[in-house]
Protein backbone atom coordinates (compact mmCIF):
# COMPACT_ATOMS: atom_id res chain seq x y z
CA UNK A 1 0.00 0.00 0.00
CA UNK A 2 1.21 3.59 -0.61
CA UNK A 3 2.19 5.97 1.94
CA UNK A 4 0.33 8.69 2.72
CA UNK A 5 2.69 11.63 2.61
CA UNK A 6 2.22 15.26 3.42
CA UNK A 7 4.21 18.56 1.83
CA UNK A 8 3.66 21.04 4.23
CA UNK A 9 4.88 24.45 2.82
CA UNK A 10 2.94 27.98 1.87
CA UNK A 11 4.98 28.01 -1.17
CA UNK A 12 3.83 26.20 -4.30
CA UNK A 13 7.06 26.40 -5.71
CA UNK A 14 8.70 24.51 -2.81
CA UNK A 15 6.41 22.28 -2.13
CA UNK A 16 6.96 21.66 -6.02
CA UNK A 17 10.68 21.12 -5.25
CA UNK A 18 10.19 18.75 -2.12
CA UNK A 19 7.95 16.54 -4.39
CA UNK A 20 10.58 16.22 -7.23
CA UNK A 21 13.14 15.57 -4.54
CA UNK A 22 11.39 12.52 -3.58
CA UNK A 23 13.06 8.86 -4.08
CA UNK A 24 11.82 7.73 -7.69
CA UNK A 25 9.78 4.45 -7.28
CA UNK A 26 8.79 5.37 -3.95
CA UNK A 27 5.62 4.33 -3.23
CA UNK A 28 3.71 7.41 -1.63
CA UNK A 29 0.28 9.04 -1.91
CA UNK A 30 1.44 12.91 -1.96
CA UNK A 31 -1.08 15.46 -0.32
CA UNK A 32 0.01 19.26 -0.10
CA UNK A 33 -0.99 21.05 2.89
CA UNK A 34 -0.51 25.59 2.54
CA UNK A 35 -0.04 25.92 6.49
CA UNK A 36 0.55 24.20 10.12
CA UNK A 37 -3.77 23.96 10.25
CA UNK A 38 -4.14 22.88 6.56
CA UNK A 39 -0.99 20.27 7.28
CA UNK A 40 -3.14 18.85 11.29
CA UNK A 41 -6.17 18.34 9.36
CA UNK A 42 -4.43 16.32 6.68
CA UNK A 43 -2.52 14.59 9.43
CA UNK A 44 -5.80 13.65 11.47
CA UNK A 45 -7.50 12.03 8.30
CA UNK A 46 -4.33 10.16 7.87
CA UNK A 47 -2.71 11.91 4.63
CA UNK A 48 0.39 12.11 6.78
CA UNK A 49 2.82 9.30 7.84
CA UNK A 50 5.44 11.15 6.82
CA UNK A 51 5.35 14.67 6.86
CA UNK A 52 8.11 16.86 4.85
CA UNK A 53 7.33 20.70 7.21
CA UNK A 54 8.74 23.90 6.48
CA UNK A 55 8.79 26.42 9.42
CA UNK A 56 7.97 29.89 8.29
CA UNK A 57 4.44 29.92 7.45
CA UNK A 58 1.32 31.95 7.52
CA UNK A 59 -1.83 31.20 10.25
CA UNK A 60 0.33 28.35 11.84
CA UNK A 61 4.07 28.17 11.62
CA UNK A 62 6.03 24.72 11.32
CA UNK A 63 6.83 25.02 14.78
CA UNK A 64 3.49 25.53 16.05
CA UNK A 65 2.47 22.77 13.96
CA UNK A 66 4.97 20.51 15.64
CA UNK A 67 3.78 21.10 19.27
CA UNK A 68 0.48 20.03 18.84
CA UNK A 69 1.95 16.90 17.05
CA UNK A 70 3.69 16.53 20.07
CA UNK A 71 0.57 17.14 22.21
CA UNK A 72 -1.48 14.78 20.85
CA UNK A 73 0.38 11.93 19.88
CA UNK A 74 -0.28 12.17 15.81
CA UNK A 75 0.71 9.18 14.44
CA UNK A 76 3.30 11.26 11.72
CA UNK A 77 7.04 11.11 11.55
CA UNK A 78 8.03 14.94 10.35
CA UNK A 79 11.15 15.86 8.51
CA UNK A 80 11.39 19.68 8.84
CA UNK A 81 12.61 20.77 5.08
CA UNK A 82 13.50 24.80 6.04
CA UNK A 83 15.63 27.93 5.24
CA UNK A 84 16.09 29.16 8.80
CA UNK A 85 19.46 27.39 9.30
CA UNK A 86 20.16 28.61 12.78
CA UNK A 87 21.73 26.14 14.78
CA UNK A 88 18.48 26.92 17.48
CA UNK A 89 16.21 26.51 14.94
CA UNK A 90 17.45 22.50 14.25
CA UNK A 91 17.36 22.53 18.31
CA UNK A 92 13.98 23.43 18.73
CA UNK A 93 12.49 21.18 15.89
CA UNK A 94 14.54 18.52 17.72
CA UNK A 95 12.98 18.91 20.23
CA UNK A 96 9.52 19.74 19.48
CA UNK A 97 9.54 15.96 18.04
CA UNK A 98 10.93 16.50 14.08
CA UNK A 99 13.03 12.98 12.90
CA UNK A 100 15.51 15.55 11.47
CA UNK A 101 16.27 18.86 9.63
CA UNK A 102 16.96 19.34 5.96
CA UNK A 103 17.77 23.16 4.56
CA UNK A 104 16.39 24.58 1.68
CA UNK A 105 17.17 24.23 -0.82
CA UNK A 106 15.85 20.25 -0.55
CA UNK A 107 18.68 17.96 -1.81
CA UNK A 108 17.08 14.57 -3.04
CA UNK A 109 20.46 12.94 -1.76
CA UNK A 110 20.24 14.25 1.49
CA UNK A 111 16.57 13.76 1.73
CA UNK A 112 17.31 10.26 0.67
CA UNK A 113 19.57 9.58 2.97
CA UNK A 114 17.35 11.01 5.89
CA UNK A 115 14.75 8.47 4.73
CA UNK A 116 16.58 5.40 4.43
CA UNK A 117 18.47 6.61 8.53
CA UNK A 118 15.10 6.07 10.23
CA UNK A 119 14.06 2.63 7.77
CA UNK A 120 11.43 4.89 6.25
CA UNK A 121 13.08 4.10 2.39
CA UNK A 122 15.30 2.02 1.19
CA UNK A 123 16.17 1.29 -2.41
CA UNK B 1 5.00 41.07 -15.92
CA UNK B 2 4.71 44.07 -18.13
CA UNK B 3 1.18 44.62 -16.70
CA UNK B 4 0.42 46.08 -12.84
CA UNK B 5 -0.06 43.15 -11.03
CA UNK B 6 3.13 41.01 -10.32
CA UNK B 7 2.16 37.00 -11.56
CA UNK B 8 1.34 34.74 -8.19
CA UNK B 9 3.93 32.03 -9.66
CA UNK B 10 6.72 34.78 -9.80
CA UNK B 11 6.21 36.51 -6.57
CA UNK B 12 5.72 32.68 -4.96
CA UNK B 13 9.06 31.56 -6.34
CA UNK B 14 10.97 35.27 -5.32
CA UNK B 15 9.49 34.52 -1.89
CA UNK B 16 10.79 31.14 -1.73
CA UNK B 17 14.26 32.38 -3.13
CA UNK B 18 14.13 35.15 -0.71
CA UNK B 19 13.03 32.74 2.31
CA UNK B 20 16.30 31.11 1.68
CA UNK B 21 18.76 33.67 1.34
CA UNK B 22 17.61 35.52 4.21
CA UNK B 23 18.08 32.02 6.55
CA UNK B 24 21.67 32.20 5.75
CA UNK B 25 21.58 35.68 6.27
CA UNK B 26 19.49 35.51 9.67
CA UNK B 27 22.26 32.63 10.46
CA UNK B 28 25.10 34.82 10.41
CA UNK B 29 23.71 37.29 12.04
CA UNK B 30 22.43 35.01 15.01
CA UNK B 31 26.27 33.67 15.75
CA UNK B 32 27.04 37.48 15.65
CA UNK B 33 24.85 38.10 18.34
CA UNK B 34 24.83 34.80 19.75
CA UNK B 35 20.45 35.48 19.77
CA UNK B 36 17.73 33.67 17.93
CA UNK B 37 16.57 35.79 14.73
CA UNK B 38 13.21 35.26 13.86
CA UNK B 39 12.28 34.55 10.34
CA UNK B 40 9.69 36.58 8.94
CA UNK B 41 7.79 36.10 5.42
CA UNK B 42 8.95 37.63 2.89
CA UNK B 43 6.49 40.49 1.42
CA UNK B 44 6.91 40.74 -2.76
CA UNK B 45 5.45 43.48 -4.93
CA UNK B 46 5.48 45.74 -7.55
CA UNK B 47 5.60 49.44 -6.61
CA UNK B 48 5.32 52.56 -7.41
CA UNK B 49 7.86 54.87 -5.84
CA UNK B 50 5.51 57.14 -4.06
CA UNK B 51 4.10 53.64 -2.72
CA UNK B 52 7.35 52.57 -1.03
CA UNK B 53 6.61 54.13 2.35
CA UNK B 54 3.62 51.66 1.89
CA UNK B 55 6.69 48.67 1.48
CA UNK B 56 8.10 49.07 4.32
CA UNK B 57 4.90 47.87 6.74
CA UNK B 58 6.94 46.82 10.03
CA UNK B 59 8.09 50.32 10.85
CA UNK B 60 6.17 53.41 11.75
CA UNK B 61 5.89 56.59 9.69
CA UNK B 62 7.18 58.55 11.74
CA UNK B 63 9.46 56.56 14.06
CA UNK B 64 13.23 57.94 14.17
CA UNK B 65 15.43 55.72 11.59
CA UNK B 66 18.88 55.30 10.92
CA UNK B 67 19.07 53.44 7.33
CA UNK B 68 22.46 52.19 4.97
CA UNK B 69 21.92 51.59 1.22
CA UNK B 70 24.01 50.08 -1.02
CA UNK B 71 23.75 49.56 -4.82
CA UNK B 72 24.14 46.14 -6.56
CA UNK B 73 24.43 44.98 -10.22
CA UNK B 74 25.32 41.77 -12.61
CA UNK B 75 24.14 39.64 -15.10
CA UNK B 76 21.53 42.33 -16.35
CA UNK B 77 20.37 43.12 -12.82
CA UNK B 78 20.66 45.58 -10.39
CA UNK B 79 18.84 46.99 -7.65
CA UNK B 80 19.40 48.75 -3.95
CA UNK B 81 19.74 47.14 -0.80
CA UNK B 82 18.16 49.63 1.68
CA UNK B 83 18.61 48.43 5.19
CA UNK B 84 16.86 50.68 7.96
CA UNK B 85 16.51 50.73 11.55
CA UNK B 86 14.57 51.49 14.25
CA UNK B 87 16.90 53.65 16.25
CA UNK B 88 15.51 52.19 19.37
CA UNK B 89 17.52 48.87 18.51
CA UNK B 90 20.90 50.44 19.23
CA UNK B 91 20.90 49.91 22.53
CA UNK B 92 19.82 46.53 22.49
CA UNK B 93 22.29 45.59 19.86
CA UNK B 94 24.97 47.17 21.83
CA UNK B 95 24.44 44.93 24.87
CA UNK B 96 24.28 41.68 22.32
CA UNK B 97 27.83 42.69 21.02
CA UNK B 98 29.10 43.56 24.49
CA UNK B 99 29.82 46.93 23.85
CA UNK B 100 29.81 48.58 27.53
CA UNK B 101 30.48 52.20 26.90
CA UNK B 102 28.46 55.23 25.46
CA UNK B 103 26.00 54.84 22.76
CA UNK B 104 27.35 57.81 20.48
CA UNK B 105 25.78 58.37 17.01
CA UNK B 106 29.12 56.76 16.17
CA UNK B 107 29.42 53.89 17.75
CA UNK B 108 25.77 53.81 16.04
CA UNK B 109 27.45 54.11 12.52
CA UNK B 110 29.03 51.09 13.25
CA UNK B 111 26.84 48.57 14.28
CA UNK B 112 24.74 50.04 11.58
CA UNK B 113 27.25 48.82 9.19
CA UNK B 114 28.59 46.01 10.77
CA UNK B 115 25.13 44.77 10.31
CA UNK B 116 24.38 46.01 6.96
CA UNK B 117 27.19 44.19 5.55
CA UNK B 118 26.47 40.86 6.88
CA UNK B 119 22.66 40.77 6.35
CA UNK B 120 23.00 43.11 2.99
CA UNK B 121 26.02 40.65 1.70
CA UNK B 122 24.84 37.09 2.92
CA UNK B 123 21.20 38.22 1.08
CA UNK B 124 22.40 38.89 -2.23
CA UNK B 125 24.89 36.47 -2.32
CA UNK B 126 22.21 33.33 -1.42
CA UNK B 127 19.72 35.32 -4.15
CA UNK B 128 22.37 35.30 -6.97
CA UNK B 129 23.70 31.52 -6.58
CA UNK B 130 19.70 30.24 -6.65
CA UNK B 131 19.20 32.15 -9.95
CA UNK B 132 22.57 31.38 -11.04
CA UNK B 133 24.04 35.33 -11.36
CA UNK B 134 26.24 37.00 -9.88
CA UNK B 135 26.19 40.23 -8.35
CA UNK B 136 28.86 42.83 -7.33
CA UNK B 137 28.22 45.11 -4.47
CA UNK B 138 28.55 49.20 -4.50
CA UNK B 139 30.18 50.82 -1.63
CA UNK B 140 27.31 50.97 1.08
CA UNK B 141 26.05 54.44 1.78
CA UNK B 142 24.62 55.92 5.08
CA UNK B 143 21.13 57.54 3.74
CA UNK B 144 20.90 58.68 7.76
CA UNK B 145 20.36 58.79 11.21
CA UNK B 146 17.68 59.33 13.32
CA UNK B 147 15.32 60.43 10.41
CA UNK B 148 11.66 60.15 10.54
CA UNK B 149 10.84 57.03 8.01
CA UNK B 150 8.71 59.46 6.02
CA UNK B 151 11.71 61.62 4.91
CA UNK B 152 14.03 58.78 4.55
CA UNK B 153 11.19 57.33 1.86
CA UNK B 154 10.54 60.71 0.39
CA UNK B 155 14.32 61.88 0.50
CA UNK B 156 17.55 59.93 -1.02
CA UNK B 157 15.98 56.52 -1.79
CA UNK B 158 17.90 56.87 -5.50
CA UNK B 159 16.56 57.61 -9.48
CA UNK B 160 14.03 54.79 -10.15
CA UNK B 161 10.11 55.08 -10.11
CA UNK B 162 9.20 51.70 -10.43
CA UNK B 163 10.46 48.43 -9.23
CA UNK B 164 9.99 44.96 -7.56
CA UNK B 165 10.49 45.11 -3.70
CA UNK B 166 11.32 42.61 -1.52
CA UNK B 167 11.15 43.53 2.48
CA UNK B 168 12.37 41.52 5.30
CA UNK B 169 11.38 42.54 8.68
CA UNK B 170 13.71 41.19 10.64
CA UNK B 171 13.44 40.32 14.45
CA UNK B 172 15.17 39.12 16.99
CA UNK B 173 13.38 37.22 19.66
CA UNK B 174 13.24 38.55 23.07
CA UNK B 175 15.11 41.75 22.35
CA UNK B 176 13.64 45.51 21.09
CA UNK B 177 15.12 45.42 17.29
CA UNK B 178 13.53 46.16 14.74
CA UNK B 179 15.22 45.98 11.42
CA UNK B 180 13.62 46.15 7.35
CA UNK B 181 15.72 44.67 4.92
CA UNK B 182 14.59 46.17 1.93
CA UNK B 183 15.39 45.17 -1.85
CA UNK B 184 14.92 46.94 -4.55
CA UNK B 185 15.15 45.53 -8.36
CA UNK B 186 15.00 47.86 -11.02
CA UNK B 187 12.27 47.60 -13.80
CA UNK B 188 14.46 46.73 -16.66
CA UNK B 189 15.67 44.01 -14.52
CA UNK B 190 12.07 42.84 -14.14
CA UNK B 191 12.20 40.73 -17.66
CA UNK B 192 15.77 39.01 -17.06
CA UNK B 193 14.59 37.60 -13.66
CA UNK B 194 11.43 36.48 -14.79
CA UNK B 195 14.02 34.46 -17.17
CA UNK B 196 15.98 33.56 -14.70
CA UNK B 197 12.93 31.89 -12.35
CA UNK B 198 11.19 30.74 -15.38
CA UNK B 199 14.46 27.84 -15.21
CA UNK B 200 13.66 27.25 -12.05
CA UNK B 201 10.18 26.48 -13.03
CA UNK B 202 10.54 23.97 -15.37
Amino acid sequence: MSIPVLICDDSSFARKQVQRALPKGWDVEVTFAGNGEEGLTAIRDGKGDVVFLDLTMPVMDGFQMLEVVKQEDLPAMVIVISGDIQPEAMERVKRLGALDFIKKPVDPDRLKQVLAEFGIYAE
Amino acid sequence: MSGEHLDEELRDVFQEITNVAMGRAADLLARLLNNYVVLPIPVVNLMERAELNMALTSLEEFESVSAVCQGFVGSRIAGEALLIFNDTSFQDIAELTNFAGDITPQIELELLMDIANILIGACLKGLAEQLDVSFSQGQPVILGQHLALNDLVSGKAGRWTRALTIEIPYRLEGRNVDCDLLLLFTEDSLKVLEDKVSFMLE
